[in-house]
């Protein structure tokens, strides 16, 4: 670490010498702002069914349809502007990746402290129930708990939570025993130091690298399967259509020609999730290097 | 109501003609449901009956066109308001070679109660109350009451040996003895070779079938559930015929000079519901409070939902033209639908303005559910729906779920709007008018579909007066007379008629498609 | 250690019963599969028949009660659509999902590992960085479209492979086995491929890491000093070394695809596991659903238990501090 500067300063110097982590990093930032800022600038709501027109449906790019502008990637089967779709699924698609991420790390980084603080009998069994998780596939959890609590947003950041919090539950707790371990701790639990002072001053600040890690992973990991479960049925509603959704509404017309409808759709999510794990691939790198896979 | 015994006459010139042509062919066809069993007594499914049909025959034969024919009983009449008489086939032969006879419909008929699942066929056999043998090719059937249409229902009863079938007549045994093979003998075109659940269905000419011997000596029904996939095979060559091609291929498959296309008119229409109930659910004002008066019982409200529906629009965008605008809940040409209904208009003004009328100048809200997965084009037939309220100031809230979710809901009566198809299965009114739209009624066992708590006494008089009318042209009228004040009435709005395409190699076969969907290997004949 | 053993069998026995009964609750939950296959037409008094007949009037503590004991008897009920004991259904299907799962696991690691190796030996080549840019490609893309763009290009487009089915099958061993004819072999070879991307992401990336850190070893360095040619070096000590964290993650790694299979599977129509399970979720066949899901969780349980007594028996700590 060079001298005066902050790590935060040295950490950004590192990170910008990959220049494809900052081309990555660069997309994701401009993915994000055009998520946020899709209903200012897409030329039509996609779920406002007054808006669309069925003549204008599965016109190919270039299309100039009833709104009287161009559909430049085409319209899908109900005759939606793909550009506005997709801008709209990015915005479901980032979403539900943020706030299933988010819930799984606070639940999984709590139940992973806590664990490591307390120890005893608390410890061993949410880090059996935590172990055992981990062994059992994400998908088929996901897919199980998605069937079984229905469509819908609330349902489906659940079943991602549920398949993912036992990530962060492990790291967290990795971390935070390595730190419980060290004598400073373990002095200061001897003093009338209160406990939240030590988990709040000493372990959390010392899990999250780790966390974050993890995090930039599962977020991407939250999209992909949030995209996979709506392709096979089991995620969003049809009429909120989802990358992965207008990816799975698009496939029947492939084979007569009408790719624009799933294909761009696909590469839009494929672009979003490449960019979210070459950034966190940066990110662990710098963090940690020996935790390179 | 006799038959005469011509289509034997007609099958065995058929093979006199085509016999010493018969060469040995195989006909692979990818199909996108497979049997669930091979024992036809389980399932009433659709995709069951078609496989089943190709190993055993039903007592009576539905047509091309559901129209009813003579099929292992070559006649039949009523002898009183509770007895049927059926005169079976001679000579009729089971795969294994014995003889056909009444013991066999007796058996087939009382087995079925026992070891049915819950897609089940009791539904066709529970009018009968007993079957009494006459002689070894008559049957009597008592029935608990006046059945007109006891004939109509007997299309789904398969008979099976009850020598080969006896040890397997169990809940237990029956799929493991049908599935072996050892009790799948049936008097069919086809023997079974090998069958793998959802895989390949191998079958092999049976030499000494009644109708005369098939065209091919060899049947493959490879299960493959995919639409893409499906089609994909076809144009590789993996398969010679598929059925269920999805629209949107259709229209790309007419311009391919490899493949051709067989098109019918399904069973299916897709239909509109609006509930009755007093008050209704999930019905809203603009703010998006539940109104406290259901504004679908009114006439003119249910009017202007019909008159917001574009069915052309429907037809040519979103099926891109697999379907027909329909008028009327059932096909046309069936038994018991209305020839003279005129068809239905599209006109928003007029819809808004009724709305006004009603006291809606602003429209409403509501929820609108269908499904997803059951029926191809549902999904966007139900949100082309949700655009056209909209144009006519009805804001639908369109939610298109998995119908493993959608069925219980609507039996609950969580929905006060939905759309869901009916397929008229066995080609006459009392199946669809007698479940959708008399009045539920646990005693009179009618109106069991009836979600909508929708009732007119002039209709359910209508129909309970068909149901017992055994005069076919009486009968007609009085199903005619019932169909025109349900269509009248607008809580059931009829919206398109499904179509099924099937595609081939070109040059390679000949089919008369048919109107329940089925893939018959013994009707398609080789081309040339 | 037997007490410790016998006490770590009951706390499996205990989670078993409560993974049971989770699943059996979670399944009824999911709706009424009777509202879902009986005929629609069907009066009131033949659906209340049909209800009773596959036991579904009864409360549902009976229910889960009775199913519990037909199950201890080796009992998991019958497919309501398939009419055929669950366990058979699943065993039957269990093949396909194998074979599947095999050839992508085995494909990934014979094509992933020597990948890995040079990209870890020569790490600033072009070819190298071209190989770990197609590393996180095949980490991120997720399957499901991988497999839309598989049979797109090679069944749709070219012609060259089946987009979807298993082909035709040879016995071997008592089972079906479709990697033995060239048709089967066709129809595996797009499903395997995009199965194993994945993996094959993740066993280039492990024998990159496992090789850069050799490569900056002693031994290494002397090997070279002593002249050692380089194949010498790479077969002699690079891939000894880097075998153990491999084979341990192949052996990991075939577990998790087994239930990755079921995306796959769903997409090229591959008769196994995975298919079954998504078609009894969306045909509520709810004692394929309910004994799958017993079945799986009762498969990690095992495991679990059985490297914890081994890990026991190993380590007499472990034994102390859980029993505390």
């Amino acid at each position: 670490m060079s001298g005066g500067a902050s790590p935060l300063a040295t950490f950004w110097g590192n990170f910008v010498e990959n220049r494809v982590a900052v081309v990555a990093l660069a997309v994701v930032v401009a993915i994000l702002v055009l998520a946020v800022a899709a209903p200012l600038i897409a030329p039509q709501d996609p779920y406002d069914l007054a808006g669309l027109s069925l003549l204008d449906a599965r016109r190919g790019p270039g299309h100039v349809g009833a709104g009287g502008y161009v559909h430049w990637l085409g319209t899908d089967a109900q005759g939606r502007d793909l550009v506005s779709a997709i801008l709209y699924g990015l915005r479901i698609s980032v979403q539900m990746g943020l706030l299933a991420g988010m819930f799984a790390l606070i639940i999984g980084a709590s139940l992973g402290i806590t664990a490591a603080y307390l120890g005893g009998r608390l410890e061993s069994l949410v880090m059996r129930v935590v172990d055992l998780q981990l062994s059992f596939p994400a998908i088929l959890l996901a897919l199980v708990l998605a069937a079984l609590l229905g469509q819908g947003k609330g349902q489906l950041i659940a079943a991602l939570v549920a398949a993912q919090y036992a990530y962060f539950a492990r790291t967290a707790y990795g971390a935070a025993t390595a730190e419980r371990r060290k004598d400073y701790i373990e002095a200061a639990a001897a003093t009338p130091l209160s406990g939240r002072r030590i988990v709040f001053r000493h372990l959390l600040p010392n899990c999250m690298p780790p966390l974050i890690v993890v995090a930039t992973v599962q977020i991407a990991n939250a999209i992909a399967l949030e995209a996979t479960l709506s392709f096979l049925g089991l995620g969003l509603p049809v009429t909120e259509p989802s990358l992965g959704m207008l990816i799975s509404n698009g496939f029947p017309y492939m084979m007569s020609g009408r790719y624009w409808i799933s294909v761009y759709p696909g590469i839009a999510l494929v672009v979003l999730i490449v960019a979210i794990n070459l950034v966190g691939d940066q990110i662990r790198d710098q963090i940690n290097p020996r935790l390179r896979r | 109501m006799r038959f005469k015994a011509l289509s034997t006459v007609a099958a065995a010139a058929l093979a006199a003609v085509l016999g010493a042509g018969a060469v040995a062919q195989t006909l692979t066809v990818g199909v996108r449901g497979g049997p669930e069993s091979l024992d036809p007594h389980y399932s009433a499914l659709g995709t069951h009956a078609d496989a089943a049909k190709h190993i055993f025959d039903t007592l009576v034969w539905s047509g091309d066109d559901l129209q009813i024919e003579p099929g292992l009983a070559e006649s039949w009449r009523p002898l009183d308001d509770t007895t049927w008489e059926f005169k079976l086939r001679q000579g009729v032969k089971f795969h294994d070679g014995s003889d056909f006879t009444a013991e066999d419909v007796k058996f087939s008929i009382e087995r079925i109660p026992v070891v049915t699942g819950p897609t089940t066929l009791l539904i066709y056999v529970r009018r009968v109350k007993e079957v009494v043998i006459v002689d070894p090719h008559t049957v009597h059937i008592k029935t608990d009451g006046p059945a007109a249409t006891l004939p109509n229902d007997f299309v789904r009863l398969f008979i099976v040996s009850h020598q080969a079938a006896k040890d397997f007549s169990t809940k237990e045994t029956a799929a493991e003895g049908f599935n072996s093979g050892k009790a799948a003998i049936g008097t069919g075109p086809f023997k079974l070779v090998s069958w793998e659940p959802k895989g390949d269905l191998v079958l092999e000419r049976f030499d000494a079938y009644w109708r005369g011997p098939a065209h091919w000596q060899r049947v493959v029904r490879k299960e493959m559930p995919n639409d893409s996939a499906r089609l994909a095979a076809l144009k590789a060559g993996q398969v010679d015929l598929v059925n269920y091609v999805s629209s949107a291929d259709w229209l790309s498959l007419r311009n391919d000079a490899r493949i051709e296309t067989f098109l019918a008119n399904s069973v299916y229409v897709m239909n509109l519901q609006l509930d009755q109930r007093e008050p209704t659910p999930r019905v809203y004002d603009l703010a998006g409070n539940p109104l406290a008066k259901n504004p679908l019982r009114d006439p003119r409200v249910r009017e202007a939902f019909d008159l917001a529906i574009d069915r052309q629009v429907m037809v040519d965008v979103v099926l891109e033209g697999l379907g027909r605008p329909a008028n009327q809940i059932m096909p046309a040409g069936f038994f018991g639908s209305n020839p003279r209904l005129p068809e239905r208009q599209h006109d928003p003004k007029r819809a808004r303005a009724l709305l006004a009328e009603a006291g809606y100048p602003d429209g409403f809200k509501i929820d609108l559910f269908c499904t997803a997965d059951r029926l191809p084009g549902d999904a966007a037939i139900c949100q082309g729906l949700g655009q056209m309220f909209a144009q006519a100031g009805i804001q639908a809230n369109v939610n298109a779920i998995t119908r493993t979710v959608y069925f219980p809901a609507q039996a609950k009566g969580e929905y006060s709007v939905f759309m869901n198809g009916w397929g008229t299965l066995t080609g006459e009114a009392s199946y669809t008018l007698g479940s959708l739209a008399h009045t539920k009624d646990e005693t009179l066992k009618l109106g069991a579909f009836n979600r909508i708590a929708y009732s007119n006494p002039e209709v359910d008089a209508l129909l309970q007066a068909a149901i017992k009318e055994i005069d076919d042209t009486k009968r007609r009228a009085l199903f005619e007379d019932a169909m025109a004040l349900i269509m009248a009435d607008r809580a059931l709005v009829p919206i398109v008629n499904l179509q099924t395409v099937w595609a081939a190699a070109k040059g390679k076969l000949k089919m008369t498609p048919r109107v329940d969907e089925d893939t018959l290997a013994y009707f398609i004949r080789p081309a040339g | 250690m037997t007490g410790f053993a016998i006490q770590r069998l009951l706390q499996a026995i205990a989670v078993m019963l409560v993974m049971s009964a989770i699943v059996f609750l979670g399944v009824y939950a999911i709706g009424d599969p009777m509202e879902l296959l009986i005929p629609p037409e069907a009066p009131q008094d033949i659906r209340r028949e049909i209800v009773a007949r596959f036991g579904l009037d009864r409360p549902l503590w009976v229910q889960y009660l009775t199913f519990l004991g037909n199950v201890v008897q080796g009992d998991f009920g019958r497919s309501f659509i398939y009419n055929m004991p669950v366990l058979d259904l699943i065993l039957g299907r269990l093949p396909a999902t194998l074979e599947l799962t095999l050839a992508a696991v085995l494909g990934a690691t014979l094509i992933g590992v020597p990948l890995g190796i040079y990209a870890g030996y020569r790490p600033d080549r072009a070819g190298a960085r071209i190989v770990m840019a197609l590393s996180i490609l095949g980490f991120s893309v997720p399957t499901f479209w991988v497999g839309l763009i598989l049979i797109l290009t090679f069944a749709v487009s070219l012609g060259w492979l089946p987009a979807g089915g298993r082909g035709a099958t040879v016995e071997l061993l008592g089972t079906q086995w479709s990697f033995l004819t060239a048709n089967g072999l066709s129809h595996l070879l797009l499903p395997a491929l995009n199965l194993a991307l994945f993996k094959l992401a993740m066993m280039i990336r492990l024998a990159r890491a496992g090789t850069r850190e050799i490569m900056l070893t002693d031994t290494v360095q002397f090997a070279r000093a002593a002249g050692l040619a380089e194949t010498t070096i790479l077969r002699h000590h690079v891939l000894k070394l880097i075998a153990i964290p491999i084979v341990t993650v192949f052996g990991l790694e075939l577990g998790s695809t087994l239930a990755f299979a079921v995306v796959t599977e769903t997409i090229f129509s591959w008769p196994g596991l995975g298919k079954l399970i998504i078609d009894s979720i969306t045909n509520l066949d709810r004692p394929v659903m309910v004994a799958y899901l017993i079945l799986v969780a009762l498969l990690f349980v095992t495991i679990n238990l059985v490297v914890d007594i081994l890990y026991a028996a190993l380590d007499p700590r472990v034994r102390r501090g859980r029993t505390a």
